[in-house]
């Protein structure tokens, strides 16, 4: 390689990129044009990265195909960090390919890593557990083995497998400590704090309580009967009932849970299943059909008999009810789960990774923006949407130094 | 044109803390390798650094028979090899797009690599006196027997060539094994070239054709 692309990807290695800059700011050539695109991705313009990259990609010769798929490996990383899913999955595949194929392993796992983490990411977790698992588990330098690690906690936690998680985050810590990269560690520590930050409410006998995620998985192997909001599905052991599709039913389902083993009033049960304000005659009829519908449904796990004033559950097989919550109900609870990872989204990344039209999600930031849960950036195409900073996962932007070698 | 496959006679290294060779040159007892930060000196009987310079070594590496010459950003410095003191810098023709660095006959030799040139120039000024054009990335020049030669790495290939100092013309290829770059090149004035290994850091002797 020639001296001062040398010179500036060892200024970049040394976590130094304005000296990096310096020596290759004024030259267009290919190396170059890689370089400083790398340099403004670490000093955070990911917009104008993107555009050298791209330039880069483009001056590479037909000979030169491990540095082009490189430069494309790294504008795939800026992609996933702006939250750009639409950008081309099969571009990256095909880099990972080259790499592979030349025997860049290091740089091709990297390419892995990133593609399990925009699975990850929009929560195709099977896809990011097999995409993971395809990685040649060459030795890896230490900073890929804690991206590695994050995932495999990201799909773990996702899945409420608290001890693969915490298994995985010590691993990561470990290989974090190892890489001594500051932002990593940043990455590993936020990553715990998941594991000790509540993630549901218990609600009890009219009590309710903070449950952490181990909590939460421990719930799997009780004997109670449990209404949970999450997957909306109501379920004691093996036998689940999911009401996924009838709201109805399922917020008849939880206030008769949460009073159990008080009944319900009528007015309550159809002020809140039914967002009706008063309850009048033509109600009580609807109600008495729902509640028919919902004693249907529930057959094999609880019955519900009519009391005095309304109706009350009456759960077989266990003398224990619970109902499984979201910490913090919001009426856009969904939305906020993926901004709270921290990063700028689009509503259009927002769309597509929550599987509804962009239309609703649109509204739903701007109702969130009105009471100051959201803030948005840029306009137009490129406006972006992000929550204060909070624990998110995995979200870093690492570009390794092994993109930069010859 | 005669074409053969490169026969590596020994392969030297990885060594420790050295993570890419940029440039090779030999003084007749030791083989010389630039590394980023550093110059070191190489046994070539037992393949152990015997001694290092700190100096800044991103690319060519040469010796006159006192000094050596190092390339280190877009410039060219001069290092008395006794000591390793700086003694003096002058500008690289190719203002920092320069790779490969020889000593013959007075000039240094100084290859370009992606503008695929090996320019002559004064060691006193960096005066460019002429330019041969290759046809491939130069990243390593040398001259033995009056013969010159270069290293090329193109992509994902690398070859040794021996090329018509007048017209560029390529009159020999030593093609590389798959996956092996050279990044620097120097002949021991005898059967072998010395090789940089690129991001492998190791350094390799290859067999130098012999005709007569």
């Amino acid at each position: 390689m020639e001296s001062l692309i040398t010179a500036a990807a060892r200024a970049l290695e040394a976590g130094d990129p304005l000296g990096a800059l310096n020596r290759v700011a004024l030259r267009n050539d290919a190396p170059s044009l890689a370089l400083r695109g790398i340099a403004m991705a670490q000093l955070g313009d990911l917009a104008k990265a993107k555009t050298l990259l791209r330039s880069a990609a483009r001056a590479f010769g037909p000979r030169e195909a491990v540095a082009r798929a490189r430069c494309l490996v790294a504008e795939a990383e800026i992609a996933l960090v702006s939250r750009d899913l639409n950008w081309p999955v099969k571009t990256l595949a095909a880099a990972r390919a080259t790499l592979e194929k030349h025997g860049d392993l290091v740089n091709a796992a990297h390419a892995g890593h990133i593609e399990a983490r925009r699975l990850l990411l929009v929560g195709r977790l099977d896809e990011a557990e097999r995409t993971l698992a395809e990685v040649r588990p060459t030795p890896l330098p230490p900073a890929s083995q804690v991206v590695r690690e994050l995932v495999v906690a990201g799909i773990a936690i996702r899945r409420l497998r608290t001890k693969d998680a915490r298994a995985a985050l010590s691993r990561a810590a470990d290989a974090a400590r190892l890489a001594s990269i500051p932002a990593l560690l940043a990455e590993v520590d936020s990553a715990n704090l998941i594991l000790v930050t509540p993630a549901a409410r218990l609600i009890a006998r009219g009590s309710e309580h903070p449950l952490l995620l181990g909590e939460i998985e421990r719930l799997a192997t009780s004997t109670a009967l449990v209404v949970d909001t999450f997957h909306h599905v109501v379920r004691r052991q093996g036998v689940a009932v999911s009401l996924g599709t009838r709201p109805v039913l399922f917020a008849l389902a939880r206030l008769l849970a949460q009073a159990w083993p008080a009944d319900v009033s009528r007015e309550t049960l159809i002020s809140g299943a039914f967002q009706a304000r008063h309850a009048d005659e033509s109600h009580r009829a609807r109600l008495r059909v729902e509640i028919g519908r919902l004693r249907t449904q529930l057959e094999p796990l609880a019955d519900i008999s009519a009391t005095q004033q309304g109706f009350v559950l009456a759960p077989r097989k266990t003398r224990d009810v619970l109902v499984l919550a979201r910490p913090d109900e919001e009426k856009h609870a969904a939305v906020l789960a993926f901004l709270a990872d921290g990063e700028p989204w689009s509503s259009s990344a927002l769309a597509l990774a929550l599987r509804i039209s962009p239309r609703t999600v649109q509204r739903a930031l701007e109702d969130l923006a009105r009471s100051g849960k959201v803030q948005s950036f840029g306009h137009g195409r490129a406006r972006r949407w992000m929550t204060p900073p909070v624990p998110g996962f995995p979200t870093g932007l690492l570009l390794p130094t092994p993109l930069l070698k010859t | 044109m005669k074409r053969s496959a490169a026969e590596i006679v020994t392969e030297y290294g990885p060594f420790p803390g050295v993570e890419a060779v940029h440039g090779v040159t030999y003084d007749g007892t030791h083989v010389w390798f630039a590394s980023g930060d550093k110059l070191n000196a190489v046994d070539p009987a037992d393949g152990k650094i015997a001694r290092s310079i700190d100096v800044a070594a991103h690319a060519g590496t040469a010796f006159d028979g006192r000094h050596l010459f190092q390339i280190a950003e877009d410039r060219i410095q001069k290092i008395d090899a006794a000591s390793g003191k700086v003694l003096g810098t002058i500008p690289a023709p190719g203002g920092g797009g320069d790779s490969g660095l020889a000593w013959a006959e007075g000039s240094l030799w100084v290859g370009q690599y992606r503008e695929r040139k090996i320019h002559q120039i004064d060691p006193e000024t960096g005066k460019i006196l002429r330019t041969i054009e290759s046809k491939r990335f130069v990243t390593g020049v040398t001259w033995v027997d009056g013969e010159l030669w270069h290293g090329t790495w193109e992509g994902e290939d690398s070859d040794i060539r021996r090329i018509d100092p007048e017209t560029g013309k390529v009159l020999e290829q030593l093609d590389m094994p798959a996956g092996t770059m050279v990044s620097g090149l120097e002949s021991d004035g005898g059967d072998r070239f010395y090789c940089g290994g690129g991001d492998r850091g190791k350094v390799r002797a290859v067999r130098r054709p012999r005709h007569g």
